[in-house]
């Protein structure tokens, strides 16, 4: 749908500057080189963490006709990057420059002058075959230079995931770190009174756009889990006898139950490569984990306790585990090889803990702490060290990472409300924002990224 | 009832009585304390305190030669003559090279068991002095070998010249006839830490560290500046550290960023500026991910 293409820097690099910049590279070779002597040597240990100011002036339109879908897109552009906590962007109104061609190089110094560390600047042009073409710019405003640049092709009705795309490589460039705007969020839409509620499934963008039901709210669903390929969805549903675990294709809309089991069958994941679906079956009044591929149907018990072992969530790399169980008394984390095996105990301390998953970048498994009548969301590292807690208050549930591992979204019911809505955090504990949805919303489920 | 108060009151006029006699008061005495010599010193010289004994003698201030009341110029080297002309470098200026080391016998392995303890020693003098003879030879041989200049490939035009070599007079702002012990660069004028630390200060503001990442050992970039006359930044600074993938990137656009964002250093005095034209700083965000 797309192909980009690396824009070249203007004004940075060009060919006569590359030669003068060898020529005085050859004669710094000539030069004797100075006696060493003793330079003044200063340590900086320490940073201020504070947003990024960034100038978005609107996107330039290449035809007359373009101007509105290129308003749109910076408009996109600049949500996102305010919601994601590490960039401030600056209001138009200060800007100085007027940017209308992208082509030159930006005045500098009136944007140094309003602060901005950073700017972005587009274009969007139709093209003849009806195709889309996104271009943009990234410059470093105080050193000068553009530091990204590139241009997109789409169809007209895809403005909004171009958007996106633009946003993560703009993130990308400035944190050092991958994005996650290019996703979406699988979630369990309530609506109705408390006493009858219906529970839908729905999909979105992940800033909250493009809602749209998956089913119809027949059946009460939950614990929807996004698959690698983001093209499936494994959930638990009460049907008309006992929950099962259900395998559905966004596309095509097509249902199946995953396995034939007696027991009802409950919180299901995907394995990180997406051929296996990991999940608890119950046992009488035990629950124990089992494993099922998806392409031979084979399943593998992987725990045989007394006790009820379930949420698990398989690390990055596919090869260990970690889940909730009751077995030492009360709920804690445990891990264990993604073969089965002895587990063990990560969670200690006051309280119990449930739902932990795995972070995409492996280095923090998130959970929901229940203590003292509260209910927290926090992370720790996989070994069970560096325990913190990111929100805690009345009911806080269901983390869940974004493809980065940067940011956890929840569910949150405050007491007395009337149902629960979305949230996110920052894994540093900062920023925490609440996400639009058309009604209450809890169960949320990150994808990975779209492309 | 009065039987027992008698006791009591008799009891406590006892105890009174008793503590009138035993407890006797030492006076309170303030011995007046020795007065302390006290110097006023500014911030910039208490940075500058040096490491020494408390109650040792305070020396005068290094000097260093002048020969010339002029715009400040500084030599290395006094040993050649003084001409008006240009100067002239020769290698007959180079340094000789260093004293031989006595070689000396190394030290033998430690003879392993089982063996006849009268051979081994007879070995051990053999060897003892075949090492000796050896260190001789190397000695005579280095003793015959004039001392040649060293080669540099920087300094070829030097090593043609055969003339002798000349210096042209050093200069300052008061003729001083006998320096005192000293490095040309390493001049009296020093930065002082307190105006680092107000650089410091100012770019701990002004950095910006990625927050949360997975190793910040990745983000520690160091960089050399170099410096104008007015603070600011006299060329692009130079990364000294070598590294690829994002995150290295965006450590190295931030800590550069910093410094753009930081000039001009005003906090550095002018006076100072020789120290101070080039400074090297690592930014490494330690300290905010131990906490």
């Amino acid at each position: 749908m797309r192909d980009p293409d690396i824009l070249p820097p203007y004004g940075v690099l060009d060919r006569r500057r590359l030669l003068i910049g060898a020529g005085a590279a050859a004669g710094a070779l000539a030069l004797p080189v100075q006696s060493a002597r003793a330079v003044v040597q200063l340590d900086v240990t320490q940073g201020t963490v504070q947003p990024m100011p960034i100038a978005l002036p609107d996107f330039v339109g290449g035809t007359p006709g373009d101007s509105e879908v290129a308003r749109n897109v910076s408009s996109v552009i600049t949500a996102n990057l305010r919601r994601c906590g590490l960039f401030v962007p600056i209001d138009p109104a200060a800007f100085i420059e007027r940017v209308s061609n992208i082509d030159t190089v930006p005045r500098f110094a009136d944007w140094r002058t309003i602060n901005a560390q950073a700017l972005v600047t587009g274009r969007m042009t139709r093209q003849s075959d009806g195709r889309l073409k996104a271009e943009f710019r990234l410059w470093d405003v105080f050193a000068g230079q553009q530091l990204a640049g590139q241009q997109y092709f789409t169809v007209p009705d895809n403005w909004r995931r171009i958007a996106h795309i633009i946003s993560d490589a703009i993130y990308q460039r400035l944190t050092g770190e991958k994005g996650y705007f290019d996703s979406r969020v699988v979630f369990v839409d309530e609506s109705g009174p408390k006493e009858r509620r219906i529970k839908r499934l729905a999909i979105m963008d992940q800033d909250g756009a493009n809602v749209r039901y998956l089913t119809r709210g027949d059946d009460l669903v939950l614990t929807p889990r996004f698959s690698p390929s983001t093209q499936e969805i494994t959930y638990m549903s009460f049907g008309q006898s006992e929950p099962r675990v259900f395998l559905l294709n966004i596309e095509t809309g097509q249902r199946e139950v995953v396995g034939n089991f007696p027991g009802m069958s409950f919180a299901p994941r995907f394995s990180p490569d997406g051929q296996r679906v990991i999940m608890s079956l119950q046992q009488g009044r035990n629950a124990n984990l089992y494993v099922l591929d998806l392409r031979s149907k084979v399943t593998t018990r992987l725990t045989d306790t007394p006790a009820i072992d379930t949420a698990p969530s398989y690390s990055p790399d596919g090869t260990r585990i970690c889940f909730e169980s009751d077995r030492g008394g009360s709920q804690q984390i445990y891990v264990m090889s993604a073969s089965g095996g002895t587990a063990q105990r990560i969670s200690f301390g006051e309280g119990s803990f449930s739902t932990p998953v795995w972070s995409p970048r492996g280095d923090a498994i998130a959970f929901t702490k229940i203590g003292r009548g509260q209910f927290g969301i926090g992370t720790m590292r996989p070994d069970g060290s560096g325990e913190r807690m990111l929100t805690e208050g009345f009911h806080n549930e269901g983390p869940t990472f974004s493809p980065n591992g940067r940011i956890i979204m929840f569910f949150r019911e405050a007491s007395g409300s009337a149902g629960p809505s979305l949230y996110t955090v920052d894994i540093t504990g900062r920023n925490e924002q609440r996400v639009q949805t058309p009604g209450f919303a809890s169960d949320p489920a990150w994808s990975p990224l779209l492309s | 009832m009065k039987t027992g108060l008698t006791i009591s009151a008799l009891a406590h006029a006892g105890l009174l009585l008793w503590g009138l006699i035993s407890f006797n008061a030492r006076p309170l005495e303030a011995r007046p304390t020795d007065s302390l010599p006290v110097d006023i010193i500014s911030t910039k010289e208490f940075s500058e305190l040096t490491k020494g004994v408390k109650n040792a003698p305070k020396v005068e201030e290094s000097k260093q030669l002048v020969e010339k009341v002029a715009e400040p110029r500084t030599v290395d080297d006094t040993s050649a003559k003084i001409s008006e002309k240009r100067e002239v470098k020769t290698a007959a200026a180079e340094p000789p090279l260093p004293e031989p080391r006595p070689a000396e016998a190394k030290p033998e392995k430690k003879p392993p068991p089982k063996t006849d303890p009268i051979a081994e020693t007879l070995k051990k003098e053999e060897a003892k002095k075949r090492a000796e003879e050896r260190a001789k030879a190397k000695q005579q041989k280095q003793q015959q070998q004039k001392p040649q200049p060293k080669f540099d490939p920087m300094q070829i035009a030097a090593l043609l010249d055969k003339r002798d070599p000349q210096r042209q007079a050093v200069t300052g702002e008061a003729v001083v006839p006998m320096p005192s012990l000293g490095t040309s660069s390493g001049s009296a004028s020093k930065i002082s830490q307190s105006e680092l630390d107000a650089m410091r200060a100012r770019l701990m503001q002004l950095w910006n560290p990625p927050a949360g990442v997975q190793n910040p050992q990745e983000l520690v970039v160091r960089i050399r500046i170099k410096l104008g006359r007015d603070g600011r930044l006299a060329g692009p600074p130079i990364v000294l550290t070598s590294g690829r993938g994002t995150i290295f990137e965006t450590a190295r656009d931030n800590a550069i960023r910093a410094l753009f964002r930081g000039q001009p250093f005003n906090m550095l005095s002018p006076s100072t500026y020789e120290a101070w034209k080039e400074i090297e700083i690592t930014f490494d965000p330690r300290d905010m991910y131990n906490g």
